[in-house]
């Protein structure tokens, strides 16, 4: 059952760059790899909506990785500054309270039985759905392969965090000051021409709406399948406002639709699903 | 069990443990709430407009934050009423709370036909909304244009035995809004909701572009609270029917101005965003807040009554 409530900060990383990580004491309980939640800070007196953010670490209750503080479990969730939500986030103290809603929202598909491992890559903070990914690909299957970019290696904040996972890490960065010089999709056509990556794996990629839409471009041409996770615009997170809506082709599971909710049907889609150019106006 | 200090008896025989109720098209028919905790203690639930045919809604951006509020231009997305009734009412139903049914259409016709078609349907009333901003060429005439206000209502008192409330928009002068009120009071509506949303308009000036696809759209939340309440006040010291408040209502503290300032009970909306539970947590907050003041919910409202 997803909860709303009210949970305490025990920690508030600042990685650089705006970049933090948020971590809180509670139990939290059947939240899978790709499901969001909605966050935000408890004082009344200044209305905000609640912030959408991606799960990125939850640890159960006996997890060695828990604090004397943290009895019930803990989770944390990998933020940026872009306005004022993520500001107040970011300079939220050990202590503070944090409204938790969640979890919300459609998990990562998983892998197909006998199917090849699909190949993950995340943009800046769209690297945060994908630590219980790989922590679910560590318990069950083999080390996920991650391809990481953004402009700077400042913007590439909390690989550390995937240690413990094995996961496979490739960096990319415009400048060239982290692994490859230029995008994820050109590390990601390297990788495979090279023979390095699996070039008839699917895809799952979360990231600025316009490299997920040339990521989505390049499976299509290779006929692979992609699944990406879309940062819409939320109000509610849990299916009351119809504000999250994305237009949609009118097959499949949306047959007979036009418009459905990302906080119900997704985040999480397959590319094929969506209309990209409506889907994405806001960005 | 009856809380005393919250239960509100309306003049037409329905009765409301609390004065807190959900508001239409910020809770759906509370079954995604329900996902969260028990809603038993809410007043009554208030669906999301349903309309004669489906509506897709607006093309996104749909939503945009503003200072202490949102606009929202979603344009009474619904799947219509046949497949409501068919999909979603019996399990709103179940929900055991009281259902105020919110409809509406895009002429008179439509205003009939939908009211006409949900008679009987379980709800203990139905709130007509004749006030949203968001569907061009929509139903905004028929809360701006007394005459019109009138004419709808009368049609739909006609064909209505269910009770219902009228639901009216505050982008009009006061004293247009008192006129258009005393239509729909003249035509027989059991009692009127106040307010819907605020016209308003973000405008992403780096790109030149409005914030919402579709340009303008409503202003919700604490932003608007004075409004209403003003809104309120002004139509309460003209009439004695009911009144459910709405516009802006966040804490146990707001619930009981929107009181005092004549409501007989109080709608939650984009409050619900931030908490599923934000409502169903309001009602042991104002039941604490009126006995803390030794009052009740209708002793508050009664007192603009007498004036
Ligand atoms: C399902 C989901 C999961 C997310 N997970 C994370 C996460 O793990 N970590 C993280 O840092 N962020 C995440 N986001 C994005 C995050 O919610 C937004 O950055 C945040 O809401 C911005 O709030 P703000 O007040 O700081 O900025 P605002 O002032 O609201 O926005 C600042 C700028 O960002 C744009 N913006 C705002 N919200 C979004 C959005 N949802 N998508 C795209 N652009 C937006 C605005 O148009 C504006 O240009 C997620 C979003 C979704 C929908
Ligand atoms: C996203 C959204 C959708 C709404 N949809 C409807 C609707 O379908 N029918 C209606 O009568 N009012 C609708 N409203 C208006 C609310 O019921 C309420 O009158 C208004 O938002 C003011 O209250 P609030 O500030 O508490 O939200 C909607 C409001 C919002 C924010
Ligand atoms: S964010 Fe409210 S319906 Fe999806």
């Amino acid at each position: 059952m997803p909860q709303s409530c009210l949970h305490r900060v025990t920690e508030n990383r600042a990685l650089g760059g705006g970049s933090f990580v948020l971590r809180v004491a509670g139990p939290f309980e059947g939240v899978r790899a790709g499901q969001f939640c909605m966050l935000q800070s408890a004082e009344l007196w200044l209305f905000l909506l609640p912030r959408p953010f991606s799960w990125f670490d939850v640890f159960e209750p006996g997890d060695t990785a828990l604090r004397s503080d943290e009895a019930t479990g803990a989770a944390t969730f990998l933020g940026k500054v872009v306005g004022p939500g993520t500001a107040r986030l970011a300079a939220l103290e050990v202590g503070d309270e944090l409204h938790v809603t969640g979890p919300l929202g459609r998990a990562w598909p998983s892998v197909e039985e006998g199917g090849p491992e699909p190949i993950c890559i995340a943009g800046g903070v769209g690297l945060a759905p994908f630590l219980l990914w790989a922590k679910e690909g560590r318990a069950a299957r083999k080390p996920v392969s991650l391809l990481y970019g953004g402009a700077s290696a400042q913007a590439l904040p909390a690989a550390g965090d995937f240690a413990a996972t094995g996961a496979d890490f490739h960096y990319a960065t415009l400048d060239g000051s982290r692994g490859h010089r230029g995008s994820v999709l050109d590390l990601y056509r390297d990788l495979v021409g090279r023979g390095l990556l699996d070039g008839a794996a699917p895809v799952y990629c979360c990231g600025p709406d316009p490299m997920m839409e040339a990521v989505a471009a390049e499976c299509r041409e290779r006929g692979l399948r992609c699944v990406v996770s879309l940062e819409t615009y939320m109000a509610c997170g849990y299916g009351v406002c119809n504000g999250c809506t994305v237009e949609v082709r009118s097959a499949g599971r949306f047959a007979g639709r036009r418009y459905v909710k990302s906080c119900i049907e997704g985040p999480v889609f397959d590319s094929e699903e969506l209309l990209w150019h409506a889907s994405t106006a806001h960005g | 069990m009856t809380r005393k200090a919250l239960v509100v008896r309306l003049p037409f025989g329905l009765v409301l443990d609390t004065p807190v109720l959900s508001a239409s098209g910020c809770y759906g028919a509370g079954l995604e709430g329900a996902a969260f905790g028990d809603l038993a203690a809410l007043g009554a639930l208030v669906t999301k407009t349903v309309t004669p045919r489906p509506r897709a809604g607006n093309p996104p951006p749909r939503i945009y934050e503003t200072p202490c509020g949102m606009l929202n231009s979603i344009g009474l997305e619904n799947p219509g009423v046949e497949a409501f009734l068919a999909n979603d009412l019996q399990r709103a139903l179940q929900q055991s709370r009281p259902l105020i049914l919110n409809v509406g259409g895009e002429s008179l016709e439509e205003y009939e036909a939908i009211v006409e078609r949900v008679q009987g349907c379980g709800a203990v009333a139905l709130e007509i909304n004749l006030s949203c901003p968001n569907v061009q060429g929509g139903a905004l005439p028929f809360s701006t244009d007394p005459a019109a206000c009138e004419l709808v209502v009368r049609r739909c008192r006609e064909r209505s035995t269910l009770p219902f409330f009228v639901k009216l928009s505050p982008n009009v002068s006061t004293s247009l809004l008192l006129e258009v009120a005393a239509a729909a009071e003249a035509a027989g509506a059991d009692g009127l909701t106040l307010i819907n949303t605020l016209l308003g308009r973000a405008i992403d000036w780096r790109r030149r572009k409005p914030r919402l696809a579709l340009g303008s759209g409503g202003l919700s939340g604490p932003a608007i609270k004075p409004v209403a309440i003003h809104c309120i006040a002004s139509v309460r010291a003209k009439t004695r029917l009911p009144i459910l408040g709405v516009g802006g209502a966040a804490s146990a503290e707001d619930i009981c101005e929107f009181l005092a300032a004549g409501a007989d009970a109080v709608q939650v909306g984009t409050a619900q965003f931030r908490d599923p539970l934000a409502a169903v947590r309001l009602v042991q907050e104002v039941e604490d807040l009126l006995v803390g003041a030794e009052t009740s919910a209708s002793e508050l409202t009664a007192s603009t009554r007498a004036r």
